[in-house]
């Protein structure tokens, strides 16, 4: 049996195709589970998603990988080959019954879908779509928007915070910029939460509009990757450079402002510290004074932050023999119970046994007839309502049937 | 409540903002620009960072009691909201909150659980005075005091290290180099928070009920790491950082250019763009980096993921001696000609001159109370009927209290008394006009759309 959407959550009875990849699938997973009926419109050799690394050890083709079971979680596959012509036709349907769709094509496959045409809709780009359907909403998520002079140059995750200022703070003063958070692909999550709200926005301003008996309101959102990266970062952004005109280079990780500010080793790893504010500062001192005997860190003119820049050496080396004598566990448990502001630079590892989501519970297990049992991530936030259903991503081509047979 | 065609979907919707730095505000923010109406409640006794970072420029002791309203950080997070100065310890000014609270349809708060229940704005408390709020209270770690780490502190650049993205910033031969200046792990935040709070006001059309939204910032961002976490229950090897290389697409990197710290992000998404890579005729130029003895580009030109994947270094060497000859441009327009996607890696005055940018104008340049005209970052979600955007920078600290206070029906004289016995606060000396020193600039950077006090686009280099 084919899971059905889930027929509560408080989005249920809103229709979404999701024809993206990684630009357009956290925000719809997210939405998904909120009662959307998501359906990933995915081609016969299947969305590319589904051929990521990591894949489930011992298995191969459409449902090996992990990135496909995660971002695909309560949504449905339905396989459409837009070169054919009935699928065609039932892709141009299928989009008709639909609120929302969110498309990453380049702007040049969506300013003229062959498959439009062959469907009897010749020319017909994205704002005819909208033009024949009134009531929909077009995303079109784009490396560099649907205009200006870029908007056929290609991006990814890594290319597009190159392009917004970021990368080039991010990295060792000897090495080049660095993505942050590498292939976790945070500016694509951030892409794809913002168009989940734009399209929850336009969905909103389309049933205020019906409620005032007004002429159905549909519309095309465009949405640049690159300037996603610019509302994310404004710490790196032209209008703080204009104000105090002060480069940003990159400066590893520690920030040479005080110490200790930044990252410390552990004996398992690394811990994250900021110490700024006096408070902060002195119960550090304490720490280290109470563990190694050090008088001299007591000495109050290190209370002064400009002072531990300019002994910036000597204090990280006094700093690093208290943190190197623990884990970054027991640092982070401490510190925090003596106020100071300090984490674990945590693994992935770590945090599949992290203290805090296991007791709330926040693991739960998941069933899949191709990978068997194993233990998904919870919801990204909770509310005191019943909102969440969260469902195991289809297989391939799952939902074709029923999809199509329910369209007249 | 009516929004004809062009009317931006939350005009309409009141919320109260109490917050600090980013995760909160970049939220509040957002929702401005869709049109909601956002009373950001301040102190003088807990000041937002964003207050007291201030500006460089407006150290003059002569400006400190209008310092809070120069920072640049004050219109990126708060443009487009309205300031009301309370001093929420005290009672009288808690009871104007209140007052506030009962016409808002949102609360939103990035304050600690603890403070924001000593402030007497916990969810049951503001449930009293407006039953069907939507109350998004943004923690670090949830509300739960029985939790492990209910009383620890989170801010922005502790989350990233605690969330597992700094460990996976960097050079796998190198320490983590972690992302300590900057916060996306608060962007995201907001970004959840927002589209939380839209649900529930897509519930409560319906249902005419309110809601609890507790985002705790380390399941939030932690969710991202998904694939990853599905993984270590199946067995596969941990990730680790693997500097700027991607599991699905090679090669894949930064590489540096002619000039001074100058370089490219090149990602090649499939065997095609490889094969077009593979067979530019350069590569006779390129000394060979492989233990073949042959250049690695022209050795796999047919090369799969895995042959590109198990080369990947010798492949870097030669690309990096390539795009060392180029300068960054040149180089990502030949590549993109190629199918391959590459771009400069732009620091600030690069992002100043791209011609993307100058193309789209993804700033907006609007009326500032403090400042005459001020600069911030547009929202990107272009929609193109009811585009969001704000009419207004700043705001001035406490520059909407007299206003909203009469508003939601006090007396001028109520409003008078609390100013003067310190519950409430205005702004400093509001006839004070200043202007960034690049003010000039702005006509001729054309970056920017320029906004008028009713929303007209009134043009961009002039």
């Amino acid at each position: 049996m084919s899971p059905a959407p889930h027929s509560h959550g408080p989005w249920s009875g809103v229709r979404v195709l999701d024809l993206t990849g990684l630009s357009g699938a956290y925000g719809t997973r997210v939405w998904a589970a909120l009662g959307a009926d998501v359906i990933c419109v995915e081609p016969p050799a299947g969305n590319p998603i589904r051929s990521m690394p990591p894949l489930a050890p011992g298995h191969e083709g459409p449902e090996a990988s992990l990135w496909w079971a995660y971002y695909a979680a309560s949504k449905r596959s339905v396989v459409l080959d837009p070169t054919d012509a009935e699928d065609a036709a039932a892709l141009v349907k299928l989009i008709g019954s639909a609120d929302v769709v969110l498309d990453d094509a380049m702007p040049a496959a969506q300013e003229a879908y062959p498959w439009l045409a062959d469907a009897g809709e010749g020319g017909l780009g994205v704002a005819g779509i909208v033009e024949r359907f009134p009531h929909l909403t077009w995303v079109s998520i784009t490396p560099f928007g649907m205009t200006g002079p870029r908007r056929h140059w290609r991006s990814s995750n890594l290319v597009a915070w190159a392009s917004c200022g970021l990368a080039s703070t991010v990295g060792f003063p000897h090495g080049p910029p660095l993505a942050p958070a590498g292939e976790i692909g945070v500016l694509m999550h951030g892409a794809s939460l913002h168009a989940v709200i734009g399209s929850m926005m336009s969905v909103r301003a389309r049933n205020l509009a019906a409620a005032a008996d007004e002429p159905a309101l549909g519309q095309t959102i465009d949405l640049s990757l690159q300037e996603v990266g610019l509302w994310l970062s404004p710490e790196t952004g032209v209008p703080l450079y204009l104000d105090d005109q002060v480069p940003r280079p990159r400066a590893g990780n520690r920030r040479p402002v005080t110490s200790p500010m930044g990252m410390y080793p552990a004996s398992d790893g690394y811990v994250a510290i900021i110490a700024i504010q006096p408070a902060h500062w002195n119960a550090v001192a304490q720490w280290v004074h109470e563990l190694t005997g050090n008088e001299g860190i007591l000495d109050e003119i290190f209370i002064d932050i400009v002072v531990r820049r300019e002994a910036l050496e000597a204090v990280d080396a006094w700093v690093e023999e208290l943190t190197t004598r623990f884990t970054k566990q027991e640092l982070f448990v401490e510190g925090q119970r003596r106020r100071i502001p300090i984490t674990p630079v945590n693994t992935v590892g770590d945090l599949r046994h992290d203290p805090h989501l296991e007791a709330v519970g926040w693991w739960r297990p998941e069933e899949h007839p191709v990978l068997g049992t194993y233990t998904v991530p919870g919801s990204p936030f909770t509310t005191d309502g019943d909102w969440w259903a969260w469902q195991r991503a289809p297989m391939l081509g799952e939902h074709t049937e029923d999809v199509l047979g329910e369209l007249t | 409540m009516t929004v004809s065609a062009g009317r931006r979907p939350l005009e309409g919707v009141r919320v109260f903002e109490i917050s600090i730095a980013v995760a909160a505000p970049c939220c509040g923010k957002a929702m401005a620009h869709h049109g909601a109406e956002v009373f950001k409640v301040e102190a003088h006794s807990y000041p937002d960072v964003a207050r007291a970072f201030g500006s460089a420029w407006a150290r003059d002791p002569e400006l400190a009691d209008i310092f809070c309203d120069t920072g640049p950080y004050v219109p990126e997070m708060s443009a487009g909201k309205r300031s009301v100065g309370l001093e929420l310890k005290q009672p009288q000014a808690l009871e104007a909150a209140k007052r506030l609270l009962a016409t808002c349809d949102v609360f939103l708060t990035n304050f600690a659980a603890p403070g924001i229940a000593e402030l007497g704005l916990d969810y049951e408390s503001v449930k009293q005075v407006r039953p069907d709020i939507i109350y998004a209270g943004m923690t670090g770690f949830g509300v739960d005091p029985d939790k492990p780490y209910y009383p620890f502190r989170a801010f922005g650049p502790n989350q990233a290290p605690l969330v597992g993205w700094d460990a996976l910033t960097g050079f796998p031969h190198e320490e983590p180099a972690g992302i300590p200046s900057i916060a996306p792990p608060d962007y995201m935040g907001g970004l959840h928070t927002m589209l939380a709070i839209v649900t529930a006001l897509h519930e409560r059309d319906r249902t005419g009920e309110g809601r609890f939204i507790d985002i705790s910032q380390l399941e939030t961002t932690v969710s991202f790491l998904g694939p990853y976490l599905v993984g270590q229950d199946l067995g596969v090897p941990e990730p680790f950082r693997n500097g700027n290389r991607v599991s699905w697409a090679a090669p894949a990197g930064i590489y540096p250019c002619a000039g001074d710290d100058r370089w490219i992000a090149v990602e090649v998404p499939d065997d095609e763009a490889w094969e077009a890579l593979a067979g530019l005729a350069e590569w006779a130029d390129v000394p060979a980096h492989d233990a073949s003895g042959q250049s690695a580009l022209s050795t796999y030109p047919h090369g799969t993921l895995a042959d590109r994947i198990a080369h990947h270094d010798a492949i870097d060497t030669e690309l990096a001696a390539w795009t060392s000859r180029r300068s960054p441009q040149q180089a990502a327009a030949e590549l993109q000609a190629l199918g391959i996607a590459a771009y400069e890696v732009l620091n600030h005055t690069g992002v100043l001159a791209d011609p993307q940018v100058h193309d789209r104008r993804p700033y907006s340049i609007a009326p500032s109370p403090r400042l005459g005209r001020d600069l911030f970052v547009r929202n990107p979600v272009r929609m193109s009927a009811t585009p969001p955007y704000v009419t207004r920078a700043g705001p001035n600290m406490g520059g909407d209290t007299v206003d909203v206070l009469t508003e939601i029906g006090y007396a001028d004289d109520d409003v008078e008394q609390m100013v003067a016995n310190g519950t409430a606060f205005v702004d400093a000396r509001p006839d004070v006009v200043l202007e960034r020193p690049f003010d000039r600039w702005y006509e001729s950077v054309g970056i920017a759309e320029f906004y008028d006090a009713e929303g007209n686009i009134t043009g961009g280099a002039q």
